[in-house]
């Protein structure tokens, strides 16, 4: 590496040749005033305002701080008057293009500019083109260029067209020094309901993750939609980043499974007559729970799709719980949950809440004190099924607002009540590949789609399959102190399977006979333990006493009477019935 | 089979747009008919340099000059000179001014003078055809560089000699060759050759010229040049708006590569090089090196800033030896006939250092507000007063001479006061100017320098890319300040700003258009300052051109009532009887100046 000696108004400092003059400026702090410049993007030298003065042998230059290449014994000045008088032009010329810009004000007081000479023009755009250079050399999505040449040269899009090629990163946008770029806020409800994945394409999936690291959600990222970008790993100082890491199989073999895959909540568009997909300010659950979250899209602040704060808001219990046309059952959390909305909310907003519940479903330690604390709070309780929400206002009070019917069995009549925002407390389900995974482990489960203990009260966590145990809400509804109080009961058991290092048999078990096995494979299918399987070699069945639970199907299954079960062969039976008889 | 004598019609832009074609072929015809087209062969030249006095021809070996040529002349011509040898004195040129035409080439003043080196084959060779270009010792200078000589005593030659850049920089074209030779060498990686004729001055052919009526003068001087830096490949960037030059070097490409002069193994000696014609889509600044090296890789043609040269990193990183068609074309006669001869042309000891002086002959198409308008070669060094009122014949009119413009739009105008100046490329930027690439525009006492200097900022403006502030808003704000001096409402304090804004502009631009850009403002208001003052003080255009400063009278003694203007006048504001007095309203005058061209009697004033 070859050193240049570099002196910056003054200050004497040692730099490896050829480096950018900005970059050596600002390492000994020397400010020089920028606006065409990114550090992540090659510099560009347009914008003229990082103009300074440069001495070397005798001769002087005025060049640009950002991209000019520093050599040995160069003497740099950044305040002289010469310096100063064109930076200030350049200012007055930036404002007579681009006269309310604050950036450029800013720069303009500082250079004792009052009124600049040249009028203040009302565009926004100084051309610095760091939109296009970041959307061309960064995200990789070739959007953006110049237009024109001279005075008419302006930044676009081909034809001057809505790009079909632009992802909406948002990248001109967060470069742009003027502020002239700006994210549509129509255009980005266009996308949809409230995101409720990671908030930027890398991120540490929870707080407790194990192993605690990033990752990149591929769907997000801006490499993978153009092959661009990789600013993570030109910033990464370990080298970690890899984007060419690819999803794999892995088959592992273990001793004990635990299912815990938990449960979906209800999509609420299954109760139309609550309008959720309707109307823009009916929220589930799940979308307000990450509106309040501080690190959510709205920093925490509970917010109309318009941007507005909600006067009131409405939180309906027992959607897709408790009712026949969803599910019978209640989802036992809801209830809670539900307060602890109505709680942040009115806290965030200070709206007026209510809600409209069938019975209030608090039991466990705190629960009915957190109630009393809401009632205590002035948030609204009214008992009754909600008819309806619709839009449709009779009065001029409900005007522009959601207006909620319901039955308010308390006082005994049907009331309307308008709302901004409509909160729609979702129940839980079972997932919908729920049967995929019972298939898969042999386990058995309730018409809900519940998995299924293999006894509520004695083994709570067991299947019907050795080996294979269940907790949280795939076995059922529960709230979070519960399901880790299950979690605990599978790991210990699946803990004391393994930990004994050996199995024991039933004594009852089937096994084939090989020299009768015709290879008619009846019996293969209808092994509900699928402890039977078909030897392609050897063209017979072959059963795994480890699996058998000696249910016999096979046994009376099998036309060759090949299959046959300990202490209950057919000369046993049939001495049985014989002595039976006999008496 | 020999002919007893040539006819050389000149086909460059000028005779051809003047209906030279038509006449050769006429030319051709009529020799038929007169049975002598065994004795007599009509050739189609370059361009010869007499464009003001187009389509023209020269009757060799004779050298008669004849000019101003009509087809229904060439009966005449055929019958007189070329059957009875009797030269025909009314077709020939007529000086302004002269009691008897002048019969042969180099007793014509406009001929005389100049020193023909580039041009040295212009009006005497077809070409379109190779053989005439050996047959001038062409190529020998290509076989001595392969043959004779190391590449580094090709590059010493060109040291030796002097050459600088005859694009408008000036740069030593020794010192680029050796400099992209050592990047090349220490960085492995092969060097590329441009020649850049991307000719984009208003009023300046210099380029178009020397390909038009010599391509392979440039051919072989690039075929040197590689040899010297040991490059394998090279362009020409050629502007499209320059049909006919693209045409002729695209064919001498051809011719060259058939002789095996070009292309793979070139003269048997193992060395190989190719030439690529790319075509420039008219920018202005795609003239300047970077913005070239930017168009030639098929990106927009915008500048970028030259803290890294392009010697080294050019055409696609690899190191790129840029240099005008008149570079190139000097090339073959320096290694013909020496270092020496070539530095004993023009001004200063160039043998030690190139930055001395300014060796060799300039090509500059001499036009504007003088007789002889065309294109002229004449030796570094001489004086403006030669080549304006020697070679130029003077002003037209007998105007008198006001200033003359030279190095294209970021050029700069002299005065009369330094008329006696040498022309080279350092007195030229001592004064304010610059060589560029050799036009030189010669203006008369009618002309307005502020107007003058707006027009080349509003061309400058149009012409901007726009990448940089200070050259895109600086050129629209100096532009403003101009249009209103020009408009009669500039202020007191516009000069001062125009000179601010000049040195600033020079300071901060990227690339050399926008450094070069005030230059047309910042040398009018040293030597004219007193106009601009006449605009802002009194109100008045000396000039007599800017329209808000002006008005038409009619001179009442003069006027004879004859009603060509009242004929002429576009919006009637001319009124009168015949045989009366006219009368001028001057609300209705939009000031066109039609009735002063239509007034026999100068009866009517611009005041």
């Amino acid at each position: 590496m070859k050193l240049a000696t570099v002196t910056i108004d003054g200050i004497t400092t040692e730099a490896e040749d050829r480096t950018p003059l900005l970059q050596v400026a600002q390492r000994v702090g020397v400010t020089i005033p920028t606006l065409c410049h990114y550090p992540l993007i090659e510099p560009y030298g347009v914008c003229r305002i990082c103009t300074v003065e440069v001495h070397m042998r005798g001769r002087v230059r005025m060049v640009t701080a950002c991209n000019y290449p520093v050599t040995d014994g160069i003497q740099v000045f950044t305040q002289t008057d010469r310096v100063r008088r064109t930076r200030k032009l350049i200012l007055e010329w930036m404002l007579a293009r681009c006269g309310h810009v604050k950036v450029l004000n800013d720069l303009a007081a500082e250079y004792g500019i009052d009124e600049p000479r040249f009028g203040r023009g009302d565009d926004t755009c100084i051309l610095c083109g760091l939109c296009v250079r970041v959307c061309s050399d960064v995200v990789g999505a070739n959007v953006l260029g110049f237009f024109n040449r001279g005075t008419t040269r302006y930044v676009g899009t081909a034809y001057d067209e809505p790009s079909d090629t632009c992802i909406a990163c948002g990248a001109c946008a967060y470069v742009c020094p003027t502020g002239c770029i700006t994210i549509d806020h129509e255009a980005e409800q266009i996308r949809g309901e409230l995101p409720l994945g990671p908030l930027t394409p890398i991120y540490i999936p929870t707080m407790q993750a194990v192993p605690h690291q990033p990752v990149i959600d591929a769907d997000s990222c801006i490499h993978f939609k153009t092959d661009g970008c990789r600013v993570c790993a030109s910033v990464c100082e370990t080298k970690a980043i890899d984007h060419g890491q690819q999803d794999r199989h892995e088959e592992i073999q273990v001793g004990s499974i635990i299912v815990a895959t938990g449960f979906q909540p209800v999509d609420a568009k299954k109760v139309p007559q609550y309008g959720y997909g309707l109307y823009p300010n009916v929220f589930t659950a799940m979308q307000v729970e990450h509106m309040v979250n501080a690190s959510g899209p709205n920093n925490g602040q509970v917010l109309l799709k318009d941007g507005r704060v909600p006067e009131s808001v409405g939180i309906i219990h027992c959607v897709g719980s408790r009712d026949k046309n969803t599910h019978e059952y209640c989802s036992r959390v809801c209830c809670m949950y539900s307060l602890k909305l109505a709680h942040l909310v009115h806290e965030r907003s200070h709206a007026k809440v209510y809600n409209f519940y069938i019975d209030m479903r608090s039991p466990g330690k705190g629960y009915e004190e957190f109630y009393n604390r809401l009632l205590a709070e002035g948030v609204e309780f009214i008992r009754g099924r909600v008819a309806e929400v619709s839009d449709w206002a009779i009065t001029p009070m409900e005007q522009g607002k959601l207006v909620i019917r319901a039955e308010d069995t308390l006082a005994g009549l049907v009331r309307r009540i308008p709302v901004d925002m409509v909160i729609l407390s979702t129940g839980l389900e079972a997932r919908e590949d729920a049967a995929e995974v019972r298939r898969l482990f042999n386990v058995s489960c309730s018409s809900d789609g519940w998995f299924l203990e293999r006894h509520p009260k004695l083994a709570p966590v067991s299947t019907f399959t050795d080996g294979v145990f269940i907790a949280g809400c795939a076995q059922g509804p529960k709230d979070i102190p519960d399901t880790v109080a299950q979690a605990g009961a599978a790991a210990a058991e699946a803990m004391a399977l393994i930990d004994k290092g050996e199995v024991e048999l039933e004594a009852y078990t089937a096994w084939i006979d090989q020299e009768l096995c015709s290879g008619c494979q009846v019996c293969v299918p209808l092994c509900p333990f699928s402890a039977i399987e078909f030897n392609k070699e050897k063209k017979v069945s072959q059963l795994n006493e480890a699996l058998c639970k000696g249910c016999g199907t096979c046994v009376a299954a099998c036309p060759s009477h090949a299959a046959q079960q300990h202490h209950f062969t057919d000369a046993q039976i049939m001495a049985e019935i014989e002595g039976v008889l006999v008496s | 089979m020999a002919h007893r004598s040539h006819v050389l019609v000149c086909a460059g832009t000028g005779c051809v747009s003047c209906g030279s074609f038509q006449l050769g072929m006429a030319l051709e015809r009529e020799i038929q008919k007169h049975r002598l087209d065994a004795e007599v062969q009509v050739v189609r030249t370059g361009c010869q340099g007499f464009c003001a006095e187009g389509p023209v021809l020269i009757v060799q070996p004779d050298e008669v000059f004849y000019c101003g040529l009509k087809e229904k002349d060439v009966p005449l011509l055929v019958q007189e000179h070329l059957l009875k040898g009797r030269p025909v004195s009314k077709l020939m040129y007529m000086p302004p001014a002269a009691a008897a035409p002048v019969p042969t080439l180099s007793r014509i003043p406009f001929f005389a003078k100049q020193k023909l080196v580039v041009l040295r084959n212009r009006g005497l060779i077809d070409p379109e055809r190779i053989e005439d270009y050996i047959a001038r010792d062409g190529y020998s200078a290509l076989a001595r560089a392969l043959t004779e000589m190391t590449a580094d005593q090709i590059i010493q030659e060109i040291k030796l000699s002097g050459l600088r850049g005859r694009g408008g920089g000036g740069f030593p074209a020794g010192i680029k060759w050796a400099t992209c030779r050592q990047a090349a060498l220490h960085r492995s990686v092969e060097p590329i050759l441009v020649c850049n004729a991307d000719e984009g001055d208003p009023g300046a052919f210099m380029d178009r010229s020397i390909i038009e009526s010599d391509p392979h003068a440039v051919i072989e001087g690039m075929i040197i040049g590689a040899r010297a830096i040991g490059a394998s490949q090279g362009f020409v960037y050629i502007r499209h708006e320059y049909p006919i030059a693209r045409e002729r070097l695209g064919k001498a490409l051809v011719q060259a590569r058939e002789c095996g002069l070009l292309g793979q193994d070139i003269l048997g000696t193992n060395f190989s090089f190719d030439i690529e014609i790319v075509q420039g889509a008219g920018a202005f600044v795609c003239g300047e090196s970077t913005a070239l090296m930017a168009s030639l890789e098929g990106r927009v043609g915008e500048p970028r800033a030259k803290y890294i040269h392009t010697v080294e990193y050019g055409y696609k990183n690899q190191p790129t030896n840029l240099n005008n068609v008149e570079t190139w074309a000097n090339v073959p006669l320096i290694i013909n006939r020496g270092a020496e001869w070539f530095a004993s042309m023009g001004t200063g000891e160039v043998a030690e250092n190139p930055w001395n002086g300014s060796s060799g002959t300039k090509v500059f198409s001499l036009v504007g507000k003088v007789n002889n308008t065309g294109l002229i070669e004449v030796p570094m060094g001489m004086s403006l007063r030669e080549i304006i009122f020697d070679i130029g014949g003077g002003i037209p009119h007998g105007r008198r001479f006001k200033a003359v413009q030279t190095g294209g739009p970021s050029g700069g105008c002299l005065p009369e006061s330094l008329l006696d100046m040498p022309v080279d490329f350092d007195s030229l930027t001592a004064a304010g100017s610059m060589m560029g690439s050799g036009g030189m525009i010669v203006m008369d006492d009618h002309t307005c320098m502020v107007d003058v200097a707006r027009y080349f900022i509003a061309f400058l403006t149009e012409e901007s890319c726009g990448k940089c502030t200070p050259c895109r808003e600086g050129l629209r704000c100096s532009l403003d300040v101009l249009q209103r001096i020009c408009d009669g409402t500039g202020e007191d304090g516009d000069l001062d700003l125009l000179e601010e804004m000049g040195g600033v502009m020079q300071d901060a631009c990227l690339c050399a258009l926008g450094t070069s850009a005030p230059n047309p403002v910042l040398s009018t208001l040293r030597y004219f300052r007193g106009e601009y003052e006449a605009h802002i003080r009194e109100r008045r255009c000396p000039g007599g051109v800017c329209q808000a400063l002006i008005h038409y009278e009619i001179v009442a003694e003069a006027c004879d009532g004859c009603h060509a203007c009242v004929n002429v006048c576009a919006t009637g504001a001319i009124t009168g009887q015949v045989k009366y007095l006219h009368l001028l309203n001057q609300d209705l005058c939009i000031k066109c100046g039609a009735c002063i061209e239509a007034c026999k009697r100068d009866a009517i004033l611009r005041v």
